[in-house]
């Protein structure tokens, strides 16, 4: 990759910097807190013993929670140089219960040459557990500033 | 009842207003059987962004990029001032929604996240006030689960149009399901 991230530059296989985050009952608290997403699913130990939506006695993270880990791997690769999330899809396979760490990957799959002000590429997204298992995909459409 | 006290865990001015028992006003969220399409619902409340919040979203994704949560930092950057985390668009929408506004089913427990899909206009800009616009999109059952996903769309006073966020859940069929898990009862078949 080059020193200077433009779009010229990126080439579609491109891997991103990986980025490693645990997940524990207390970032999942600050998360909630943060989001303003306060389903008990995630904050409420007690609650989730029986309620159980996803048919496990334990709370797990917001999706959107693993999201914003999958988008910061855009915002660490390209954000310095203005870089800028147009779309972005996500998928979540896996419920993440606190205890587990999740290791976010990003790759440079597609590269759309249009025209100076509609170029952009696409990178696909994992995230995974500790055991290597997904847990969550994603796919960003990204734009860079004209050189 | 929620049995959790997150009191020690709140900063913002929006932090320490905001209800964060998802189970007191349940019985007034809209079930997966009860939504209404080609109607276009307000927000509850507006959103004046402030830089607390959006370095407060950055701390809750354990983010530690200085463009999201130094002030100092980004002002002097290409930028010019604050930059919000891609996802901070998350806690507008909660706020903007509230307790009572239609898209409460937001706030569903029992819900579970399928996916997402946020579409980028133009960026948030500390001392922007955002309203929403939101309507029901696509309700649909596969497997066995019920679907729900809701057009919500953000804009600047200007009604300049920010964002979209094609908000999906996975959510309990009707006002009995939602009930038992207020009850802490599995509402649904996982």
């Amino acid at each position: 990759m080059a020193n200077k991230l433009t779009f010229d530059s990126v080439q579609v296989g491109d891997k991103l910097p990986t980025i490693v985050r645990p997940v524990t009952q207390e970032i999942i608290w600050k998360n909630a807190v943060a989001s303003l997403d306060y389903n008990p699913v995630h904050i409420d130990p007690e609650w989730v013993k029986t309620a159980q939506p996803f048919g496990i006695p334990v709370t797990v993270c917001h999706g959107m929670m693993t999201m914003s880990y999958m988008a910061s791997v855009i915002s660490d690769w390209c954000y310095n140089v203005m870089g800028k999330i147009m779309r972005m899809e996500s998928k979540f396979v896996k419920p993440v219960p606190a205890g587990w760490t999740i290791t976010c990957n990003g790759v440079v799959t597609e590269k759309h040459l249009i025209s100076p002000n509609s170029n952009y590429v696409v990178v696909e997204l994992t995230a995974a557990n500790q055991h290597g298992e997904t847990v969550a995909v994603a796919k960003a459409e990204v734009m860079f500033p004209d050189a | 009842m929620c049995a959790v006290n997150l009191d020690r865990y709140l900063k913002t001015e929006k932090q320490k207003k905001f209800s964060y028992n998802f189970l007191q006003n349940a019985e007034d969220y809209q079930a997966w059987d009860e939504i209404k399409f080609r109607e276009e619902y307000d927000g509850e409340q507006v959103f004046d962004i402030k830089a607390e919040d959006m370095i407060a979203y950055a701390e809750g994704v354990s983010d530690p990029n200085p463009l999201f949560n130094n002030e100092e930092f980004a002002k002097k950057s290409t930028y010019g001032e604050l930059v919000p985390h891609p996802i901070f668009l998350t806690q507008i929408a909660f706020w903007c929604i509230g307790i009572k506004s239609k898209g409460n089913w937001i706030r569903t427990p029992g819900a579970r996240n399928p996916g997402q899909v946020i579409e980028f206009y133009e960026p948030f800009h500390v001392g922007e006030t955002i309203h929403i616009k939101q309507k029901a999109y696509d309700r649909y059952i596969k497997r066995g689960k019920y679907y729900l996903t809701f057009q919500v769309d953000f804009y600047n006073p200007k009604n300049v149009k920010k964002a979209r966020w094609l908000c999906s859940l996975v959510l309990p069929k009707t006002k009995a399901d939602i009930r038992k898990f207020v009850r802490g009862e599995r509402g649904v078949a996982v």
